[in-house]
């Protein structure tokens, strides 16, 4: 099972980046308990502020971004974890997701994660993050986990881990549901529709 | 006609296309009038000629801070101007001009000029230009379509009945006046980036122009591959004789430095391209060349490593508030240094069959070739 997080934090180190690296620990110890054998990747967004924000205005890609969308691409499954900033995803987060290319999530089981300073913000990620990987057309696991810093505080001791752990348990349940995922490229059927028009084969 | 001529059978064309745009000289701050702008373009066609360029091409825009909202009036203008170039469009938009119309206007240019006038057909850049012309950009594809299936069949066809989704029905419609000598202006179709449009030239076989300016090397080899691939699939030949034609951005200086230094503010506040990557950034991703003329040739002559071997090349030289003074000079640079030595080298090594820049003359030929064995065989 491939599994590519995506982490929007900006600073080195970061609690975002801490966060997604829990989720991918916990997601990973669930799905290989059942036997299933997983791939990490990672796509940090800090390095590629950049080329996202070039590609929003020149409309193409560079390098560094083609491999990044490749490997989200080639994904059966997705983590994204952004920290919350002014009641939503960091404009850097969603800035990267206005450049995927379209369909790139489509059908695809995406776990959603926030950071932020306090847990009054948890629900950016029902207000904000839901609603635009269902957009994407993706397929979000129904449990997101929120962590602010006072989870981190307590040294994991009351809810972030069991909180970590059961958004993974149901995110590995979703992901073995769905399988391993078909790339539908869209020139595909573009060109299709195309054809269609012209009446040709 | 006589200087795609001159090219020879093998000949390649060379030219220029414009955007139209009226954009403030970053390095003045004078922003030319529309009037000067517009003077300006015919200065810049002229000049295309006298340096010995084949091609001068207009884009269709129908908002400000763009000039050329009626392109066939500024070419029926320089057919009278010049004697041999061909003129041209950078795009004709297929979208939202009634195809009525564009079979007319193309066909009494086409009478003006003497032949010298082909058209590339192109979908615009912006939405809002649909509703203006009474259409509806999320039908844009359907739209090329049906509009382009109709405009053929104007130009050859003597009496058109026809009904369509997205404009009034035609019955017993004749073209007037009819193309000059029966043959339609050459078409290109022309994509930034969009499959479907390689597509439809490629079954049609008409032309394909990658716009290969604003996006990198990647995908215009891409889009030419399926190009190619396609028209021998449809069965208009094998992808090496379907006609390819590509853009270009240069901008030159005898010394290399002078040219990066000079353009730069250009470059940074650029309308399409500006405040984001840096000049450096997009010559290495794009087609962009600055610098001089040896670094021009060299670039261009590497289109054809990802292309093959294609007929037509475009530069754009006139956009993002360069000084006409400028462009001329520009001008005078690809006339006199880098185009002759293009023709040269393109030249060389050119399988036999691959097809010439398409003229009237040319296609005048083709139809009277296709007829003569047309005559054998039923003799």
């Amino acid at each position: 099972m491939k599994i590519t997080i995506i982490s929007g934090g900006l600073r080195e180190p970061s609690s975002t980046r801490l966060l997604a690296d829990r989720l991918a620990a916990a997601v990973t110890r669930e799905l290989e308990a059942q036997g299933e054998p997983v791939e990490l990747s990672f796509v940090e967004l800090r390095p590629l502020a950049h080329p996202i924000m070039d590609a929003m205005l020149t409309g193409f890609t560079g390098e560094a971004l083609d491999t990044a969308f490749e490997t989200i691409a080639g994904a059966d499954g997705v983590i994204a974890v952004t920290p919350a900033f002014n009641a939503s995803f960091s404009g850097l987060f969603k800035s990267f997701f206005d450049v995927l290319p379209e369909e790139t999530l489509s059908d695809m089981p995406v776990l959603i994660a926030a950071s932020g300073g306090t847990e009054r913000h948890s629900l950016v990620l029902e207000h904000a993050l839901r609603p635009m990987f269902s957009y994407l057309h993706a397929i979000v696991s129904p449990r997101p986990v929120y962590a602010a810093t006072s989870d981190f505080g307590t040294q994991d001791g009351a809810g972030l881990g069991a909180r970590i752990n059961a958004a993974a348990a149901d995110f590995s349940r979703l992901l073995r549901a769905c399988g391993p995922r078909t790339r539908e490229t869209q020139e595909d059927a573009d060109l299709a529709t195309m054809r269609g028009l012209l009446g040709g084969s | 006609m006589a200087s795609t001529e001159a090219t020879g059978a093998a000949g390649m064309q060379f030219g220029i296309f414009t955007v139209g745009d009226v954009t403030p000289d970053p390095a003045t701050g004078h922003t030319p009038t529309e009037a000067e702008r517009i003077r300006a373009t015919v200065a810049i066609a002229r000049k295309a000629e006298e340096v010995g360029l084949d091609v001068f091409a207009t884009g269709e825009h129908h908002n400000p801070p763009f000039v050329p909202s009626s392109p066939t009036t500024l070419l029926a203008y320089l057919a009278a101007q010049t004697e041999r170039i061909i003129l041209s469009t950078s795009t004709t938009l297929i979208t939202t001009n009634d195809p009525v119309k564009i079979a007319e206007d193309f066909s009494v240019l086409q009478h003006l000029s003497g032949g010298r006038t082909d058209v590339m057909l192109g979908r615009g850049n912006i939405g809002p230009v649909y509703p203006w012309f009474g259409q509806d950009i999320r039908q844009a594809i359907p739209l090329t379509v049906e509009n382009y299936g109709l405009l053929r069949r104007l130009w050859r066809e003597e009496t058109v009945d026809w009904e369509g989704k997205f404009r009034s029905a035609l019955q017993g419609f004749t073209l007037a006046p009819r193309p000059l000598d029966d043959i339609p202006p050459f078409v290109w179709h022309a994509s930034i980036r969009t499959p479907e449009i390689a597509e439809l030239a490629a079954y049609f076989g008409d032309g394909f122009f990658a716009n290969h300016i604003f996006w990198p090397a990647s995908h215009t080899r891409e889009l030419v591959s399926l190009y190619r691939r396609r028209f021998a699939h449809y069965g208009h030949g094998t992808p090496e004789q379907a006609v390819v034609g590509l853009g270009g951005q240069v901008f030159m200086r005898p010394n290399s430095q002078d040219a990066v230094n000079e353009f730069r503010p250009y470059f940074d506040n650029a309308p399409v391209y500006g405040h984001g990557p840096s000049l450096e950034e997009f010559t290495r991703q794009t087609p962009l060349t600055v610098g001089s003329p040896a670094e021009v040739i060299e670039k261009t002559l590497g289109f054809r490593e990802y292309v093959g071997d294609y007929q037509r090349q475009l530069f754009l030289i006139d956009h993002a508030g360069l000084p006409v003074k400028t462009v001329l000079e520009q001008l005078d640079l690809l006339g006199e240094e880098v185009v002759p030595v293009l023709r040269r080298e393109f030249a060389k090594d050119r399988p036999a069959g691959t097809p010439a820049g398409p003229t009237h003359a040319s296609l005048l030929r083709a139809r009277e070739d296709a007829t003569d064995e047309g005559d054998a065989e039923a003799r």
